[in-house]
């Protein structure tokens, strides 16, 4: 108790420098907490807004597949997944899985007609079967003409390409172009074999990108059949080959140079090209899968691997490029301010209390000579400490609570250019927890008594002797 | 019988590279209630002498036994219980503890020594503020006081765990002598009253007149004696 008394009292007769360390604490704490919850918040309003834009859950690729996936890879797509349909069906057996959405991403061009000549744009964007693809993907919101005719579940789909306004706007820009809802084009793509194929679309609408706009801003969308007619992605069926070529072309598994040299195997025979069957080809280089519980993502990623289907997965996180890692960066980045800004407290907080404890050399003499244990001196100045701190820190919390809850009801507002990075756009909805608060007055608590450890050491180290010739009260 | 036995007791120091002899062989005897100042100029080693007694300092050879006891061999926390139970201190600037108020001040040492009840406390600590007339300044804090009411204060705080021994160290040096010479009285009331040993270092020859054993101090050796009644 007297211990007590004699803290409390000593830090208010230094009051502007307890003031000085408190409000200095203060400081740090509001920054660990609103930090800390600002981080956790944009952590997971970051990794929703991937989710639901961009790539579900996890991303299903083709395992032969040397990169991971990437939404905006668009130079460089991944290989097609070859048993699509089979994958999707395999996936929609499974009680965890909430939605499959199967797509693609390439680049073709756009002809048009200005003034009586073609003109070519150039025309990236996502292959998907409309309906399915708004399982997940709700990101455009249309602006003229409509989602491919999509009106529900099942609906009628028109075939035709959808760009965004940001887009129309750049073909106006660089090519004097402004295309129309509803206008005529013409969408050419380079296949494989080298040839160029021309397949007559339709512009169906305009939209604007609701998240993530300084990426989907260039991302447009085509209906998948327009897309398997214009990269040929249309085979022969292997029903219709001769068993001996199947298991040859199994034995080959892709290697061009041993497919090649079937051809030169006479025990082939000859195909008679009448007996082959036509079979659709999806193109599909993607399938974003969302489950009903997030945390299922590694089992499923496990499950699906082991399952002999051609593909492999990748999380949301590995599969959204550089979007993920910013939030987590970010989160990296006010942990290592936060960390920088106790030190120095700790640092100040140390010096302060040596200042202090030079000061009271008399008075920590005396009550060593009149019979204070080391132990009594000790107690003092983590008394001192934490009677300061910890109320410090417990005011700043209330008011980090005040300000989580002020910015809670319409969410924190961020300049554009930071939220589309870090959120996909918009204010950030701050989650309130108990965790940050919890940390924050652990930290307080484990660096007030760190930062106290050497003075401290000081204190105690005053002996009796300096007490009877020091000036005092 | 002896509270206090000085063998011999040396104690240099080293300033830089020069040695300084502070106290050359003293031996001394204290008996029980006695009233005795330890009188020299400064620098004589007055200071030195008191320190040892006060288990605040060790010597460099010799022996120093107090109440039988050789304490330089105790540990620091032994050395610290040692000064809590037997000994008491008042210092020439009083050393009070500034953020506690008079009757905080004399109760501290009773606070360090936890061996009696909250009642018990406040009843020895009230009779020692009633015996050096502070009775109503209890709620002051030391920088509301004067200097004497400082220092009476830092005698009832000596005297509040009733120590074998006070040692007060030139306790008049930092007041006027009308206010030293009151101090100097009610010590010697005290120690009539209480029979505690008080030993004390001063070198105004008003002061020394009170004691009934002048020890006279000088560069480190005894040079005298005066025993008075």
């Amino acid at each position: 108790m007297i211990t007590l008394k004699i803290a409390l009292r000593s830090l208010l007769r230094r009051k502007s420098r307890s003031m000085t360390i408190g409000l200095l604490v203060a400081f740090g704490t509001l920054l660990l907490v609103f930090g800390q919850t600002f981080t956790r918040s944009a952590g997971i309003a970051s990794r929703d807004s991937i989710i639901h834009n961009f790539t579900g859950d996890l991303i299903l690729y083709s395992e032969r597949s040397k990169e991971k996936p990437s939404p905006f890879a668009f130079n460089t797509p991944l290989p097609n997944i070859q048993e699509a349909d089979k994958v999707r069906a395999y996936l929609q057996g499974l009680p965890e899985v909430k939605a499959v959405v199967p797509f693609a991403q390439n680049y073709a061009l756009i002809r048009v007609q200005k003034n009586g000549k073609p003109v070519e744009l150039p025309f990236i964007f996502y292959a998907i079967e409309p309906a399915n693809y708004l399982e997940i993907f709700r990101n455009a919101e249309v602006i003229q003409g409509d989602f491919f005719g999509v009106t529900g579940a099942g609906s009628a789909v028109r075939p035709g390409i959808l760009i965004s306004e940001s887009q129309n706007e750049q073909y106006q820009k660089n090519y004097g172009v402004n295309l129309a809802v509803g206008e005529k084009v013409t969408v050419l793509g380079l296949t494989d074999g080298g040839s160029v194929n021309a397949v007559p679309s339709e512009l169906l609408g305009l939209f604007n990108p609701r998240y993530f706009k300084n990426v989907f801003n260039y991302i447009n969308y085509i209906d998948i059949d327009t897309y398997s007619r214009l990269y040929n992605f249309t085979g022969v069926a292997s029903g219709s080959l001769p068993e001996s070529l199947n298991q040859g072309l199994a034995q080959a598994a892709g290697d061009e140079d041993a497919i090649f040299g079937l051809a030169e195997d006479k025990s082939f025979g000859k195909l008679d090209l009448a007996t082959l069957k036509s079979e659709a080809l999806s193109g599909y280089t993607m399938i974003a899968v969302q489950l009903k519980d997030h945390r299922q993502v590694d089992e499923l990623i496990q499950k699906v691997s082991g399952a002999g289907l051609g593909v492999k997965g990748a999380r949301w996180d590995q599969a959204s490029g550089f979007f993920a890692r910013i939030a987590a960066g970010l989160q990296l980045f006010i942990f290592v301010a936060t960390g920088l800004i106790f030190l120095i407290v700790a640092f100040i907080f140390t010096n302060t209390l040596i200042i202090n404890i030079i000061e009271r050399t008399s008075e920590i003499g005396t009550m060593r000579a009149i019979g204070g244990e080391k132990r009594f001196i000790r107690g003092l100045f983590m008394a001192e400490t934490l009677l300061l701190n910890i109320p410090f820190s417990l005011l700043a919390m209330i008011v980090s609570l005040a300000l989580i809850l002020a910015a809670g009801r319409s969410g924190l507002p961020l300049p554009d250019s930071i939220s589309q990075y870090l959120i996909g756009g918009g204010p950030l909805p701050l989650l309130l927890s108990a965790a940050p608060f919890a940390e924050a007055l652990g930290i307080v608590a484990a660096v007030s008594v760190l930062a106290t450890l050497y003075p401290i050491r000081v204190a105690t180290a005053i002996t009796p002797l300096k007490a009877m010739g020091e000036k005092a009260a | 019988m002896n509270v206090v036995e000085l063998l011999d007791v040396r104690k240099h120091y080293l300033l830089g590279e020069t040695r300084v002899d502070a106290l050359r062989g003293i031996s001394l005897n204290i008996d029980r209630g006695e009233f005795l100042a330890i009188a020299g100029p400064s620098g004589a080693g007055k200071s030195t002498i008191l320190n040892l007694i006060g288990c605040i300092d060790t010597p460099s050879e010799g022996r120093v036994l107090i109440d039988g006891t050789e304490v330089e061999h105790l540990s620091d926390t032994e050395l610290t219980r040692y000064r809590r139970q037997k000994l008491g201190f008042i210092f020439q600037s009083f050393n009070l503890i500034p953020v506690l108020n008079v009757f905080e001040n004399i109760e501290f040492p009773l606070l360090l020594q936890r061996s009696l009840s909250r009642s018990e406390r406040e009843q020895t600590a009230m009779h020692f503020i009633e015996e050096v007339g502070l009775a109503d300044r209890l709620k002051n804090k030391p920088n509301e006081l004067s200097g004497g009411q400082r220092q009476r204060v830092a005698i009832a705080r000596a005297l509040v765990t009733r120590p074998l021994i006070v040692l007060a160290d030139e306790p008049t040096a930092n007041l006027d002598s009308e206010t030293g010479h009151r101090i100097v009285d009610l010590m010697r009331k005290i120690n009539e009253l209480e029979k505690t040993t008080f030993i004390f270092s001063t070198h105004d020859e008003h002061i020394m007149e009170h004691a009934r054993r002048v020890i006279g101090i000088r560069d480190g050796a005894v040079v005298g004696e005066q025993r008075k009644g």
